[in-house]
């Protein structure tokens, strides 16, 4: 069977949920015959036409706020950041207006961000963050970020489906080195579970999206040095599947937190905490992290390479805490 | 620019309008009373502004939307309201509409109304939010109300996908949204009439000009001579208007409606308002206008002058006139009575879940719950 790109799995799940139900749209900049800036929705504006493939102007406050308007009345939308970095442009939509208003008035807002994010392209400071961590601080919003094709898929159906706002950040790295087979029928992953990527006894990692790739790869180098390391994707960032993270960190009780977004109030400091909070008696080491520098994304490819929290840095942290 | 005089409201329009904004304004006296007796934390009058609110608002068919923020009583009231069971007394068989028909127990909804501006336990939030910062949305009865939140202009790119959802139904349904002349300075202004122009959404708003932002006077504001300028920018029509004046504001409305209504696009509507009240009760701002400024605006009020209008076409004598203010007193007295006796929100409410019912809430549901008492 042919395999399907990470890109062709969203563009799929797109696809597959705009012929199931008519209230779903998508809707920013260049996505219609353009099909977006990375191509994710071509030959949508074919099959579904201008006004469920809407081209919006250079705004993505407008947009945003557009989307929460037609949410409000039924509508499904999934708005396009051409670049995660942009959402900033849209920040008060969302945060303060899409995330808030179940909590205030009840009224669900069935909405996705799509936010195409991440470096390794040599893109510069502009179009290459991993913002996740600004929505995961606000309540009222799921944050997920899928790391392969059949998540990619899976997740974004059910982000679709599901009645909140949920901000998808899918890794623009991934998009096409990313693939695997896929079935034909209905897939989809659930939003607030985690999946245990790789088994193992004595190290957990916890990652998602790119630095899973490169935490797998990481795991299997010390496996040669007799390291078990069990990987978890966390998938679902908000709300966390303590369950699955809590379980692994009692099983290895060392733990190595890895992501792409800069460390300081990153996301994994919170996971930090909580497996303080829950798990302190089962822990034998510290919990450490291995994330981007705390500085923007340097547009020379090997500097920005340098500042990455890639494989080699995850192998010398797993084979740190080892020793512990 | 449409300069065309729409047709003359209706009897009924017109028992409406009266009733309406009476109404309004007896809400606001008797919330200003307890504002000034420090009964309640803050009031932003609406006075002044009744001729535009209700006069937009009444324009409304089922399923169009309104979009209000601190001064639009008098268009929430008329949009929710069957005023034919509020107040039998005072309208004619004929006045009722398919729609009052369809609308709910208007006691019942001004008893929500009352209960969420005073913040007890039957109000629209539940005492999560304050005033008007929440939504009606409701497919039974084709009411669509969303309120603000604090930011304002956030509030106007939602006004438009509103209406960007009526585009995609086909339908001939329109939004209404209410905006300050203070938000025109935010970028969320220029965005949503930008995509209003392009799309050609079936959106009106409505800037009511009262002159000062808190304390901000025009001048410093904005440097073109009327906002309703910047319509051509946006390939949009436009028009200022007294928003004293109701025919002046119907006929704005009827020609903004049929643009709307027939898929010739947005409308940005000026209401031209005196500064009758500072921005909240109490807070200063009002002092800050110069007392000669300040009486000549209260010499601008819509009410008398509606009034006087409405006998001298012969719609309203004295007797007629005073019996729709007496019953609007006595209405808003009830209402406010009885969201005073109602008890404050049960404490279990703001733990209520974040997220709609479905998988994202019940996985936050299984969440660590003392993760924040340590």
């Amino acid at each position: 069977m042919a395999e399907t790109t990470y890109l062709d799995a969203i563009r799929r799940a797109l696809f597959e949920e705009m012929e199931r139900d008519a209230n779903v749209f998508v809707m920013g900049q260049d996505v219609a015959q353009f099909g977006g800036a990375f191509r994710v929705t071509k030959g949508l504006y074919e099959r579904f036409g201008r006004l469920r493939v809407v081209n919006t102007p250079l705004c993505e406050s407008g947009a945003l706020g557009a989307a929460l308007g037609a949410a409000l009345v039924g509508k499904r939308p999934i708005v396009e950041m051409q670049f995660a970095d942009f959402v900033s442009c849209g920040f008060n939509q969302i945060v303060n207006n899409i995330a808030r208003t179940y909590y205030r008035w009840e009224q669900p807002v069935p909405f996705v961000l799509r936010l195409p994010f991440g470096g390794g392209a040599g893109a510069g400071p502009f179009h290459s963050q991993s913002p996740e961590a600004w929505f995961a601080h606000v309540p009222g919003l799921a944050v997920v970020a899928p790391s392969t094709p059949a998540d990619a898929l899976g997740m974004m159906k059910s982000a679709i489906r599901d009645d909140n706002p949920v901000v998808y950040l899918e890794h623009r790295f991934l998009y096409r080195r990313e693939k695997e087979s896929l079935g034909e029928g209905e897939q989809l992953t659930p939003l607030g579970k985690a999946r245990v990527a790789r088994e193992g006894r004595s190290i957990t990692i916890l990652s998602w999206s790119w630095t899973l790739h490169e935490s797998l790869a990481a795991a299997e180098e010390v496996a040669r040095e007799g390291i078990s390391v069990e990987v978890i994707d966390l998938r679902t960032l908000v709300p966390l599947d303590e369950e699955t993270v809590m379980a692994s960190v009692k099983k290895c009780s060392k733990v190595l937190i890895v992501h792409e977004a800069t460390a300081t109030a990153g996301y994994g400091a919170e996971l930090a905490a909580r497996i303080a909070d829950q798990a302190f008696e089962w822990l034998d080491g510290p919990v450490k992290r291995v994330t981007y520098a705390d500085r923007s994304s340097p547009y020379n490819k090997h500097m920005e390479k340098a500042l990455l929290p890639g494989r080699e840095a995850i192998v010398a942290a797993l084979r740190k805490l080892a020793r512990y | 620019m449409a300069e065309q005089t729409a047709g003359t409201p209706s009897p009924t329009t017109l028992r409406r309008a009266h009733f309406f904004m009476r109404l309004s304004r007896a809400w606001d006296s008797r919330f200003e009373s307890m504002a000034r007796a420090g009964n309640i934390g803050r009031w932003y009058s609406a006075v002044g502004n009744e001729a535009t609110t209700v006069g937009a608002a009444l324009s409304l068919l089922p399923n169009d939307a309104l979009s209000t923020v601190h001064r639009d009583l008098g268009a929430i009231l008329t949009h929710y309201l069957d005023p034919t069971r509020l107040a039998p007394a005072l309208f004619e068989p004929q006045d009722r509409t398919a729609w009052d028909a369809l609308r709910p127990d208007p006691g019942a909804l001004l008893h929500r109304l009352a209960s969420q501006v005073l913040g007890r336990r039957d109000g629209f939030t539940r005492g999560v939010d304050r005033s008007f910062h929440y939504g009606l949305i409701d497919r039974a009865t084709g009411l669509r109300h969303v309120g603000m939140i604090s930011h304002l202009g956030a509030m106007i790119p939602v006004a438009a996908g509103l209406a960007l959802a009526n585009l995609q139904d086909g339908n001939q349904n329109v939004v209404v949204g209410f905006i300050g002349e203070g938000a025109t300075s935010q970028g969320d202004f220029h965005e949503a009439l930008n995509m209003a122009g392009v799309m050609k959404l079936p959106l009106i708003l409505v800037v009511e000009n009262n002159r000062y932002a808190f304390s901000t006077p025009l001048h410093e504001q904005f440097a073109c001579e009327k906002l309703s300028d910047r319509a051509p920018g946006y390939g949009i029509a436009g028009e200022t208007f007294d928003g004293t004046d109701f025919e002046a504001v119907h006929g704005a409305f009827e020609r903004a409606l049929a643009r709307a209504r027939t898929g010739e696009g947005a409308t940005l509507l000026e209401a031209m308002l005196p500064r009758m009240r500072g921005h909240a009760e109490g807070d200063g701002s009002y002092e800050l206008i110069a007392a000669d400024e300040r009486a000549r605006w209260l010499t601008h009020d819509p009410l008398p002058r509606f009034e006087a209008w409405l006998t001298r076409i012969g719609a309203a004598d004295a007797a007629r006139i005073a019996a729709v203010q007496e019953t609007a007193t006595a209405i808003i007295e009830a209402a406010v009575a009885r969201g005073l006796a109602t008890p404050e929100p049960e404490l279990h409410e703001a733990w209520r879940n974040p997220f709609a019912p479905g998988p994202v809430a019940d996985a936050f549901a299984r969440q660590h719950a003392e993760v924040t008492r340590g």
